[in-house]
């Protein structure tokens, strides 16, 4: 009975990471077919696409930055501890899936 | 405040203490099974079900390899052979994996996570009996005939009025529909409950790893079923009504269907692998005689399976004219998503590694599992590759590569699982002269039937042919493959045979047989009704050791070790730390989930043979029940905290805030809002991408009406903040409910005409029919929020709720802004339609 609990809208934490990377998937995919479908110039279409996936690897940056600085409460004992670092490792993880998978797709033809 | 009612029997010797608890928990005999909501019970009657489905399944795939056996074979004629098809996947996927991971999940999940049940009983009845409905409608269209066609995909424009004009079609869109039901409740319950009701102590770092992959996958069911429920609904609502949304002359596209069903069906692999991986994580460690390695690890690798597995599923649709840079996104994927899977594999194989490994049957089955499922990611990542999907799609390939790792991947661990909670289940252990003859025939039979489709694909083999020629080279494969599949079904009826000389002739087992330091070992096997004689509590220093504390638990030296009241008690703890916080009362069994599900199988068949009138009162009386099922449930006056053991006193879950309830209903609004994200998809889609849309159109829809629809919809929100306050603070709500009311009827009125002026008529065009579509959401959401309403209603004037027991009218207040919010949203793309439909317009 030792440990502080900790707030349940933590877990929240666990699926924030992903949440981003399928928001660039959706907002990529949706930029895509919107331009192509109205004929956007292939320089503005691919800034455009590029800028969507900056933004989003900006949030996880900042994301990341904010939840490593902030140390786990020890308070909030093992259970807190294994969150955090579950969460940072989530996060972590769909960063890179981030990058592997949206960034050099933006590199091909871009309406063909 | 405390207050029990009857004195308690604490320090009852424990056979004492077991016919008390099983006189309360326990389903009565005869007709009373119907009234059944136990979990155990449930959850093998879902067991049995679905392998009943699984040999109805089996028996169909049989007989389509009797028609592929030979060339010009005219065995099947090729009508009988579609429907025979397309039944065995649509069995084997909606009728038996789904259901099959799902009962596992039911049966087991308490009684690992150190709890007594569920915490929804009667909504699991409820999901059992639609299932078991839904699937039956299914079987007897199978008898009679008219079973479903167009592939277990059901494509469109093949599955549109056009080409399938009978009701085969309607038939799976309404079946499965039904089924579906069943797996969204479960999903929800199953959230609620592991997240809730778990053994007090039960940390989330300390919950045993099968508990995180129900999770997991309960939270995917509740976002991947949503929109194919969307696609299969345009779609009735297209055969039935004539809207378009699937039509490409009238503005529709079929490939929308696609989208919708991919954004359920990839998931849906992963929906049933990530239990199946649940049980090898439980099981591996047990024979490797060392903890999971890496649990962390694995933790994380699920989250991220979960996400990447939705973010895959054009990966399907390569072939349908997506430009190459959007294709490589979903190309690169599906290469990704490997990696989170490898995690696991290598997690298990350094257990083992690390370990002592026992070779039992179970463990043979786990070998089975490695070498099939190898080979079906492997083949996974070459269809991951867009030139050679280009190559394979449509071919055998892709039918051996699907087998691999949905058949594969769940049939071996599930027969490792089988095997090892059979004697939890039986009190009796496997006869291994038959056990391991089985496997050795269904791991044979498995690969020599459909390692040889990855040959008859790659020379060229199409999918779904009934016959061919005989001189294309695949006539030795295809004939192997049928001789593979009798090998596999034998293996299959020495599994069944196996069963049952373990029922009659098994030796008796002692207790926890593998030596695993899970809690489901730690009861009476067969377990008990009611699981745990009194409820563990588990501390961070003490390993769990199932046999000394099963005695422990016995004797009632637990939490809620006595009866009161009569009543089903189990406890209710904080999400992460797992410390106890509610006393929870469950329900008796009940024949409302039956006649419940009864109800909405006459909306279900009224449908399907067209009668929407009675449907539509069919639909009524589903609803009118399930007010009425509501209407009495939970404590009619307040108690205050009560003692549950160990010096512990604790409120009952009607008088907290953190009660199941609330973690429903917000589950419930995760799948409601993803099925109306689908919609918003479904509308921006057929604006961005379907033909035949007009470059611009005149007649508005009415601003006044979409105003007044928001305005009353914003009233009804405040005034259900009305009631809350007025109840929270002793006085009356009914002025404030009536309010509600009164501005819902407006809103659905707003709703409705706005329907009738919808331009262009959604019979003629796709835009219209998105627009009926979202303002149709809105009505209905509407309709529900009424339904809340007069449940509140009733429950005030029951004395169910009072200031101490708000959790209804909380309930009835987050309902009300979901409308709202979506109602907003759904009302402002309405009347930005014309704006869009002029863009397009101006389109180069």
């Amino acid at each position: 009975m030792s440990e502080r609990p900790i707030p349940p809208r933590r877990l929240w934490w666990l699926a924030a990471g992903f949440a981003v990377w399928c928001s660039a998937l959706v907002a990529l995919y949706a930029v895509h077919a919107i331009g192509c479908a109205f004929a956007w110039s292939a320089g503005s279409l691919r800034l455009g696409l590029a800028a969507v996936l900056f933004a989003h690897l900006i949030v996880m940056g900042w994301m990341w930055r904010d939840i490593t600085r902030a140390s786990t409460d020890p308070d909030f004992g093992p259970t807190g501890k294994f969150l955090h670092g579950a969460a940072i490792w989530t996060l972590v993880a769909a960063l890179v899936a981030s990058v592997l998978t949206l960034g050099p797709p933006l590199l091909l033809t871009i309406c063909m | 405040m405390s207050e029990p009612v009857e004195q308690l029997s604490q320090g009852a010797p424990a056979l004492r203490l077991h016919r008390e608890l099983a006189a309360i928990w326990a389903t009565g005999p005869g007709l009373q099974r119907l009234a059944a909501v136990n979990h155990s019970v449930i959850g093998m009657r879902m067991m049995i079900t679905s392998f009943t489905f699984f040999a109805i399944a089996g028996v169909l795939g049989m007989l389509t390899r009797v028609q592929l056996a030979t060339p010009n074979a005219a065995f099947m004629d090729p009508e009988t052979y579609n429907q025979v098809f397309t039944m065995h996947g649509s069995m084997m996927l909606f009728l038996f994996a789904i259901p099959m991971v799902e009962s596992f999940a039911v049966y087991l999940t308490p009684k690992i996570l150190g709890t007594r049940d569920f915490a929804f009983p009667r909504l699991t009845a409820y999901g059992y009996w639609c299932y078991l409905f839904g699937g039956t409608i299914l079987t007897v269209s199978l008898i009679a005939g008219i079973a479903p066609d167009g592939g277990w995909f059901m494509y469109t424009p093949l599955s549109s009025n056009v080409y399938t004009p009978g009701i085969n079609a309607d038939v799976w869109l309404l079946g499965v529909t039904f089924v579906e039901i069943s797996a969204l409740s479960l999903a929800a319950e199953i959230v609620v409950s592991i997240l809730k009701i778990r053994a007090p102590g039960m940390a989330l770092d300390r919950m045993p790893i099968f508990g995180w992959y129900i999770l997991v996958t309960a939270l995917m069911m509740l976002v991947a079923f949503p929109p194919l429920i969307l696609g299969s609904i345009l779609l009735e609502i297209e055969r039935a009504f004539g809207l378009p949304f699937f039509d490409p002359t009238r503005g529709g596209d079929p490939l929308l269907w696609q989208h919708l069903f991919w954004l359920f069906g990839h998931p849906d692999v992963y929906i049933i692998f990530l239990p199946m991986a649940g049980a090898l994580s439980t099981i591996i460690p047990v024979f490797a005689g060392r903890p999971l390695v890496g649990y962390r690890a694995i933790v994380v690798a699920i989250v991220a399976l979960a996400f990447l597995s939705f973010g895959i599923w054009v990966h399907h649709m390569f072939t349908v004219g997506i430009p190459h840079l959007a294709l490589a996104f979903f190309s690169a994927g599906s290469a990704i998503v490997a990696v989170p899977t490898a995690v696991q594999i290598f997690a298990w194989l350094a257990t083992l590694a690390h370990g002592m490994p026992r070779w039992s049957v179970p463990m043979l089955y786990v070998f089975g599992f490695f070498f099939i499922f190898v080979m079906g990611g492997l083949t996974g990542v070459m269809l991951a590759v867009v030139p050679f999907d280009w190559q394979a799609h449509d071919t055998y390939f892709v039918v051996a590569h699907m087998h691999y790792v949905v058949a594969g991947a769940l049939a071996f661990p599930m027969l490792a699982a089988f095997y090892y909670w059979l004697p939890l289940l039986t009190g009796r252990t496997a006869v291994h002269r038959l056990s391991v003859p089985a496997f050795w025939l269904v791991f044979f039979g498995f690969n020599l039937t459909f390692f040889m489709m990855h040959l008859t694909g790659l020379l060229g083999m199409p999918r779904r042919i009934y016959t061919y020629q005989g001189n294309e080279g695949w006539n030795w494969l295809n004939l192997l493959s049928s001789v593979g599949g009798f090998v596999m079904t034998i293996g299959f009826a020495l599994v069944v045979i196996d069963l049952f000389v373990q029922l009659r002739y098994g030796r008796r087992v002692r207790r926890n047989p593998w030596g695993s330091a899970t809690l489901e070992w730690a009861m009476s096997i067969p377990p008990a009704p009611y699981a745990f004689a009194s409820i563990p509590h588990l501390t961070r220093t003490d390993a769990i050791a199932p046999g000394d504390l099963a005695l422990s638990l016995a004797r009632g030296e637990g939490y809620l070790g006595f009866t009161r009241n009569g009543w089903q008690e189990t406890l209710g703890v904080h999400m992460t730390t797992g410390e106890p916080e509610q006393l929870i009362v469950l329900p008796q069994p009940t024949y409302l989930p039956l006649f419940n599900a009864f109800a909405t199988a006459a909306v279900v068949l009224t449908l399907l043979f067209k009668l929407y009138l009675l449907a539509l009162v069919a639909a009524l009386v589903t609803a009118g029940m399930f007010v009425f099922s509501a209407h009495r449930a939970g404590l009619a006056r307040d108690y205050g905290p009560m003692p549950v053991g160990q010096g512990v006193n604790l409120p009952p879950h009607t008088e907290v805030a953190e009660a199941p309830a609330w973690l429903a209903l917000i589950c419930t609004l995760v799948a409601d809002g993803t099925l109306f994200t689908s919609l918003l998809f479904g509308a921006f889609y057929l604006w961005i991408a379907a033909p035949n849309w007009p470059a611009a159109i005149t007649p508005e829809p009415s601003r006044m009406l979409a105003l007044l629809a928001v305005a009353t919809l914003a009233v009804a929100a405040a005034a259900a903040r009305g009631s809350l306050r007025a109840v929270a603070n002793g006085g009356r709500a009914r002025g404030w409910i009536g309010l509600a009311v009164l501005a819902l009827l407006a809103a659905i009125a707003a709703a409705v005409g706005l329907i009738a002026g919808v331009a262009p008529h959604p019979r003629e065009h796709a835009l219209g029919a998105t627009a009926a579509a979202l303002l149709g959401y809105v009505a209905l959401h509407a309709g529900i929020g009424l339904l809340f309403l007069v449940s509140n209603f009733l429950r005030i004037g029951a004395g169910f709720i009072a200031s101490r027991r708000i959790l209804d009218l909380r309930l009835t207040r987050l309902w009300l802004d979901y409308t709202l919010v979506t109602g907003v949203i759904a009302m402002g793309l309405v009347l930005a339609l014309p704006a869009l439909v002029t863009m397009l317009g101006a389109r180069p």
